[in-house]
């Protein structure tokens, strides 16, 4: 009997439902999904935009593209890619995943996280909007004062940013609550902190630095909008104001979020790691402990993207001290997913071939990152296409190819279906070979002095053959992302059922059939163990290779044997992420917009605010109440 | 209300640690005149082009001996765009911006600085090898940055 059999059925009917059940969701699950489209989505907006940029520079003095709109692109590209890719892909597995392994039928408070949804669905409408505006931002996804100031850049793209990004703010700083209480407080029984899967205690470490990060940048936009709307100076040297407390105020947040968006993608390969090399995370107390020290030492090492701005030599032998401090958790990390695969019997599936690609590409990644911890030598590379080429091999090297291992790894227990691993292959290496055309020659050009955000440079400078080589390797990854959505079409309308359990999988989420039930569990399970479903089925050992449990033993029932009741769904969070928005928006159209948005606010708000949570008509499952009345 | 005997004590022990940082902190600014290193040197951006400390613009040589180039950085050039100095000298580097950041780098040695509008940024070097030495500002500053560039000519030493 094959494991697949183990489980019952999936619950397709999960996904079913109108345009209404989708919009009044609460659901962590159908939550989670809607922000996986919306993540791909502008995964390829973000791309296209990158595609662009990279035809304009493939030779020297290119014409593709006027500056100004150059410049759009480059600001649109790091924005997309950063709030509207990275942060909310991270957060599609987060929502769908969390709950189910922690042990939870749902998230703390699911009407604020359909809040948080819609609320970063329609602040990322809005700053797309300024396209059809006609007029992007075009200061740069860190847009540095004062060149963002009314007096250099009068036109609406920056107003279009900062407030975007704001409302997009509060999407992530309500989500970080929920999770953190979710993780906090609704494990399951004998689930303790150190039986958490590392994904899940990952996560938690993500939502602690999103609520601790998003305060500093949100008071720097709004001095920002402040001087901008309402004729302040704190960013306007003429007056008085300082450009430099941007910088710090942005950087305090920035870098933080780069460890938001590394640690989702190092939750999953401490995953996959194990599972597909059939043994226990090496270390795993070290590996979370590696994680709380990078979130924290995160939060000393900001003005390492200042060592130009002359802050002075004491400033910046503090803030090189505490960078290079960073890799000695980040090494510990490497070390013990190595030490994982280390004599395990490897199972070569697309999740551990992404997941290997990530160790590996986050280590170059790394190494010019504490090249740059070096004050001296940061001053050679600030600014020039070497930081380029360093960023990318962490976001794209290191969060892109972790969170695909993600996808794959969870692709079966989301839809239900295995999704095709030849086409997974093919897209890894398509993916793995382009990533490496574009980005590694970039080090080179940055070597050679080729300085970042530029639109052309002139032929006489050498910079042509590295260029037109990375803008071959950005097509190669765009054929790559092609073959991914392809292998996903095919896996959704003709993929082989995937049963509860495809991987042989240690968490609880694999204890399910795929996909969940709306319920996530029949019974909560009690947890023994950091590897409950290994325990459950191959006993107290080490050794997973023969199984102690009588196969076909499910772990869960089909039916619950108890009432249960889900909190029935709402319609008052979108209004009120609506109303929020059209705050947002009407800043930019008059006075009246913003009432109108302000009133569609509070009305949400107290609807939502006054609405019993389980009513006439909520989902239940299982056997009516007994003694029937 | 009841609190926790734990929460309450975390609660005391915050409480305590920050007042004993913002007391060393405000300890060392008023009794030692501790300030952060930071841009000690201040400047109106208006009255830059005016100012007595970047007249005239370019190299100078200074008093004891040592060299000193005066650069202004505005949208989207350098003043001045051609800049001569010896080989094995000591260069001091004073830069200052009239509208928004720049960047100052000189591609090839580690002599890169930001431009601060508000600010005089100054940095002292020495180029030991004679030759041309391309100029970019490498700090996004507007529609043109791509143009923004200066020569740097480093003559060999006098024997």
């Amino acid at each position: 009997m094959s494991v697949r059999a183990m489980t019952a059925p999936g619950h397709e009917s999960l996904y079913s439902g109108g345009m209404r059940s989708w919009l009044t969701t609460v659901d962590h699950k159908r939550i989670g999904v809607l922000y996986g489209i919306s993540a791909l989505f502008y995964f390829v907006v973000g791309g296209v935009e990158a595609l662009i940029i990279r035809l304009q520079l493939a030779s020297a003095d290119g014409t593709v593209v006027g500056a100004d709109t150059f410049n759009q692109l480059f600001t649109m590209h790091g924005t997309t890619m950063v709030f509207l890719v990275l942060m909310p892909l991270s957060a599609a597995l987060f929502n769908y995943m969390i709950p189910l392994m922690i042990g939870a039928r749902d998230v703390a408070f699911p009407r604020l996280n359909a809040f948080s949804f819609w609320t970063f669905l329609f602040g990322s409408l809005l700053l797309n909007l300024s396209f059809l505006v006609g007029n992007p931002p075009d200061a740069g996804w860190f847009g540095y004062a004062n060149l963002t100031s009314k007096q250099y850049n009068p036109g609406m793209g920056i107003d279009f940013w900062l407030l975007s990004v704001q409302i997009m703010g509060i999407a992530s700083i309500a989500s970080a609550v929920n999770f953190t209480v979710t993780i906090l407080n609704m494990r399951a029984h004998g689930m303790s902190l150190m039986r958490m899967p590392l994904f899940v205690w990952m996560a938690l470490i993500v939502q602690v630095l999103m609520l601790l990060a998003f305060p500093p940048i949100t008071v720097a936009f709004i001095y920002l909008m402040f001087d901008r709307f309402f004729g302040t100076h704190f960013y306007i040297p003429d007056a008085g104001g300082t450009p430099i407390l941007w910088q710090h105020l942005f950087w305090i947040f920035g870098h933080p979020e780069v460890y938001i968006l590394i640690l989702p993608s190092f939750g999953v390969v401490s995953e996959v790691l194990p599972t597909f090399s059939r043994k226990p995370l090496f270390g795993a107390p070290f590996m979370i402990f590696s994680g709380i020290l990078i979130g924290f030492l995160g939060f000393g090492v900001w003005s390492h993207h200042m060592f130009t701005t002359g802050l002075g030599a004491v400033a910046d032998t503090a803030f090189s001290l505490a960078t290079m401090l960073i890799a000695i958790p980040t090494g510990v990390k490497i070390f013990n997913w190595i030490a994982t695969l280390w004599g395990g019997h490897i199972h070569f599936k697309t999740p551990l071939y992404f997941a290997v690609g990530m160790v590996g590409l986050f280590i170059i990644g790394g190494l010019s990152g504490i090249m740059h911890a070096s004050p001296p030598v940061d001053i050679q590379q600030h600014d020039t296409y070497f930081v380029v080429a360093h960023l990318h091999y962490v976001f794209f090297g290191g969060t892109v190819f972790g969170l695909f291992a993600g996808i794959y790894y969870w692709w079966p227990k989301i839809t239900g279906r295995m999704i095709g691993e030849g086409l997974g292959k093919l897209h890894f290496w398509l993916m793995f070979i382009g990533m490496n055309l574009t980005f590694f020659p970039m080090h080179f050009l940055g070597m050679d002095g080729m300085p970042r955000r530029i639109y052309t440079y002139a032929a006489d400078l050498g910079w042509e053959r590295w260029n037109l080589i990375a803008t071959v390797g950005a097509f190669v990854i765009a054929v790559s992302v092609l073959v991914f959505f392809v292998n996903a079409v095919r896996s959704v309308r003709a993929g082989e059922p995937a049963g509860g359990d495809p991987w042989d999988g240690a968490t609880l989420e694999w204890t399910m059939s795929s996909p969940p039930p709306e319920y996530n569990f029949a019974i909560v399970p009690v947890v023994n163990s950091a590897r409950p479903f290994w325990l459950h089925k191959f006993g107290p050992t080490r050794d997973i290779s023969t199984r102690t449990r009588e196969e076909g033993t499910p772990p869960q029932p089909d039916t619950p044997p108890e009432r249960i009741d889900l909190p029935s769904p709402s319609g008052w969070p979108i209004l009120a992420a609506l109303g929020l928005s059209l705050v947002g928006g009407g800043a930019l159209v008059g006075l009246w917009l913003v009432l109108v948005g302000v009133a569609v606010l509070v009305f949400g708000v107290y609807r939502w605010a006054f609405q019993p949570l389980e009513r006439l008509g909520h989902p239940t499952f299982g056997p009516a109440p007994g003694g029937g009345r | 209300m009841r609190v926790d005997p734990y929460e309450r004590a975390w609660m005391w022990a915050s409480a305590v640690m920050i007042v004993a940082f913002v007391a060393t902190i405000a300890y060392g600014a008023v009794t030692q005149s501790y300030h952060p290193p930071s841009h000690v040197e201040t400047i109106d951006p208006k009255q830059v082009w005016s100012s007595p400390s970047f007249q005239p613009l370019g190299v100078v040589e200074r008093a004891d001996g040592s060299i000193e180039v005066r650069v202004i950085a505005h949208m989207f050039a350098f003043q001045k765009p051609e800049i001569e100095v010896p080989a094995g000298r000591r260069v001091t580097f004073r830069l200052s911006s009239v509208d928004v950041i720049h960047g100052f780098q000189i591609v090839g040695t580690n002599a890169n600085t930001m431009v601060m509008p508000g600010y005089v940024s100054e940095f002292t070097t020495v180029f030991e090898k004679p030759g041309e030495y391309l100029i970019v500002c490498n700090e996004y500053c507007g529609l043109s940055h791509h143009v923004m560039h200066a020569k740097l000519i480093v003559t060999p030493r006098a024997r």
